[in-house]
């Protein structure tokens, strides 16, 4: 083993130079290297785009007078519903992998004891997620997007503006699913755990609370609500379930960002590493 | 306490609890003999604090009803190579944790080179490398991918530290390869490497041999001994006697949450009994004479000679032993003082505490 010594002269001051973005980019690189999550994601995003255009296509051509054009509006409101579900979960893996992958490797305790701040580590993990998981659920909206406009044939295309609001409400709905899984994992210290009780509230528990009419305004709190008030009305037909005010919807927004993350940067804070 | 029932012996190279001339400054061995301090309670609070990278006073942690570290004081002199030696248990991990910010302490205050911590824990931390128990990482990176995600967190000049942290421990041949193909030994080089990117004034090696072999362990001392070299101190943790003693220069000894003795191992070792072998031409006679010399412990019969054990160390009962061994018309063909390891140190020390608890 050598005995040169590593770093005679370096400056003996910290410096916050390109602090934020090195962390952030970090984080980026913890989830980027880890291919099967990817890999994951890209197969509930992107593939059961292009499957479900291949497949409309086929049928399409197959028997044109009983199945119409794959693509058009209605497609596109279809397909885009199922890329919602799909890359709820898609950013839910990401998520829980992205709040609990540290402590999970055991890696936490090592970056607490460089000084760095835990909430600056917790914070960097928001774009970092968000950077992995847009480019992914991105890409599958540009699918389906695409063949909206390219297979519309007969039908009305989707207009220019439906498809960025469309893209913008896709991008929040995951940005809220992300806060939302990085909040619970980092609070709860487990990706598989999280993964299960978030697989389970999103998928099951409340849509079925959005259903029951009993509830009344108490419907109004679930996150599935307001974002179902601020979705493109073009795209959904039907109105939304549970009636709210604009405002109402921002506000329910906003408590399901700020609370998670605050439960998140609280246990990070206060965990024995 | 312990460490007051420890007190209670008499030996004068012992720096003691209730000894308070000695609380303002370490002794440190000279010319006026050993010296050995044993916990005072009192440091920091009027001593130049300059040449210690840690000192802790008072420092406790409780998990509920349980005392992991019991009111320690320690002091870690700048550019040495420092032991924490204690049992499994003896809550040395504890310490460590509680002074890199992992754990909050119960009581007490810690500075580290000379900030107070937690208060100024980013600026501390800032130069100081860790190893705490196993070094962790994230297998999916390679070597090079995870010293890049702890670099992030510290300083830009971190990053550009890699390559040569990567070449000091032997591993950048192997830098590009996922982490969960690294044996053992090479996550522990990896670990090293990980800790000298802050350019460590102090590096804190929480049992950094456990798991290396023989071949590991030897070119792990050596590391160490040269990380001192260069001006940087080394706490290290651990359990194994020999390791501490071939590694360090001072030392402090724990157990169940205290340290019951810190000072130099030279200093330590000669601290306790005094040990002499002799040799005369008559070992039944000579161990009759011994026998009935008020300072002398034991004398035991070995195939070199006799293993004389003294109450404690006492030059003019050493010259009295021999004086009477030639007034009783013997040879005295060898007449030596007796290496003592810190190991017999440390089982001495023990064995007390052991008795007065």
């Amino acid at each position: 083993m050598s005995t040169t010594a590593v770093t005679a002269d370096l400056p003996r001051t910290r410096t916050s130079r390109n602090w934020q973005p090195r962390l952030v980019r970090a984080e980026l690189l913890k989830l980027r290297k880890r291919r099967g999550l990817v890999i994951s994601a890209l197969a509930l995003t992107v593939l059961p785009m292009i499957i479900g255009y291949t497949v409309l296509l086929s049928i399409h051509a197959a028997n044109p007078g009983k199945h119409g054009p794959a693509g058009g509006l209605e497609n596109l409101s279809g397909s885009v519903e199922m890329l919602t579900l799909l890359s709820g979960v898609a950013t839910i893996l990401v998520g829980a992998t992205l709040g609990a992958g540290d402590l999970g490797a055991g890696v936490f305790r090592e970056l607490v004891v460089t000084g760095r701040s835990r909430l600056a580590l917790f914070a960097a993990r928001v774009p970092a997620g968000l950077g992995l998981i847009l480019p992914i659920v991105g890409a599958g909206f540009a699918v389906t997007a695409t063949g909206s406009i390219v297979f519309a044939g007969s039908l009305d295309a989707p207009s220019a503006s439906l498809l960025v609001g469309s893209a913008a409400w896709l991008g929040l709905v995951t940005a809220l699913s992300l806060v939302l899984a990085l909040g619970v994992s980092s609070a709860v210290g487990s990706r598989g755990t999280t993964i299960g009780i978030l697989l389970g509230w999103q998928l099951i528990a409340a849509p079925v609370l959005l259903e029951i009419g009993w509830l009344g305004s108490f419907r109004e709190g679930l996150l599935g609500a307001a974002t179902e008030r601020l979705e493109p009305a073009a795209l959904f037909e039907g109105g939304t379930t549970v009636p709210m005010s604009l405002a109402a919807a921002a506000l329910v927004v906003v408590a399901w960002t700020v609370v998670p993350l605050a439960l998140g940067a609280w246990r990070t804070y206060t965990r024995d590493a | 306490m312990r460490s007051r029932r420890l007190a209670r012996e008499n030996d004068p190279n012992i720096v003691r609890e209730d000894d308070t001339e000695s609380l303002s400054r370490p002794k440190t061995g000279g010319a006026g003999g050993p010296s050995v301090e044993v916990t005072d309670h009192e440091i920091g609070g009027h001593m130049n604090t300059a040449g210690f990278v840690v000192e802790t006073s008072g420092l406790t942690k409780r998990f509920g009803d349980r005392v992991a570290v019991a009111n320690v004081d320690l002091r870690v002199p700048r550019g040495s190579a420092f032991g924490y030696l204690g049992p499994n248990g003896a809550g040395k991990t504890t310490l460590i944790r509680m002074l890199l910010g992992l754990t909050q302490a119960t009581a007490g205050t810690m500075r580290l080179l000379g900030r107070p911590v937690p208060d100024e824990r980013a600026a501390a931390l800032a130069r100081v490398g860790a190893i705490v128990e196993e070094p962790r990482f994230h297998g999916h990176l390679t070597g090079r991918e995870n010293l890049t995600v702890i670099a992030a967190a510290r300083e830009p000049e971190a990053h550009d530290r890699i390559d040569g942290a990567l070449a000091r421990v032997g591993l950048s041949q192997r830098a590009d390869e996922r982490v969960k193909r690294y044996s053992l030994g090479m996550r522990q080089r990896l670990g090293v490497a990980r800790s000298l990117l802050a350019d460590p004034e102090l590096l804190i090696l929480d049992e950094p041999t456990n798991g290396l072999d023989p071949a590991g362990i030897h070119e792990f001392r050596d590391m160490i001994r040269g990380f001192v070299a260069e001006g940087r101190t080394v706490l290290l943790s651990s359990h194994l006697l020999d390791e501490v003693e071939k590694i360090c220069d001072e030392v402090a000894i724990v157990d169940r949450g205290q340290v019951v003795v810190q000072g130099s191992i030279a200093d330590l070792a000669a601290s306790g009994k005094q040990t002499i072998l002799i040799a005369t031409s008559n070992e039944e006679q000579a161990l009759t004479i011994l026998s009935e010399h008020r300072a002398v412990e034991s004398a035991a019969a070995e195939s070199t000679g006799i293993r004389v054990t003294l109450h404690a160390q006492d030059g003019a009962a050493s010259d009295d032993i021999s004086r009477r061994l030639v007034l009783g018309g013997l040879a005295i063909r060898r007449f030596e003082p007796a290496r003592v390891s810190l190991e017999q140190r440390f089982l001495e020390i023990t064995s007390r505490l052991e008795e007065a608890a």
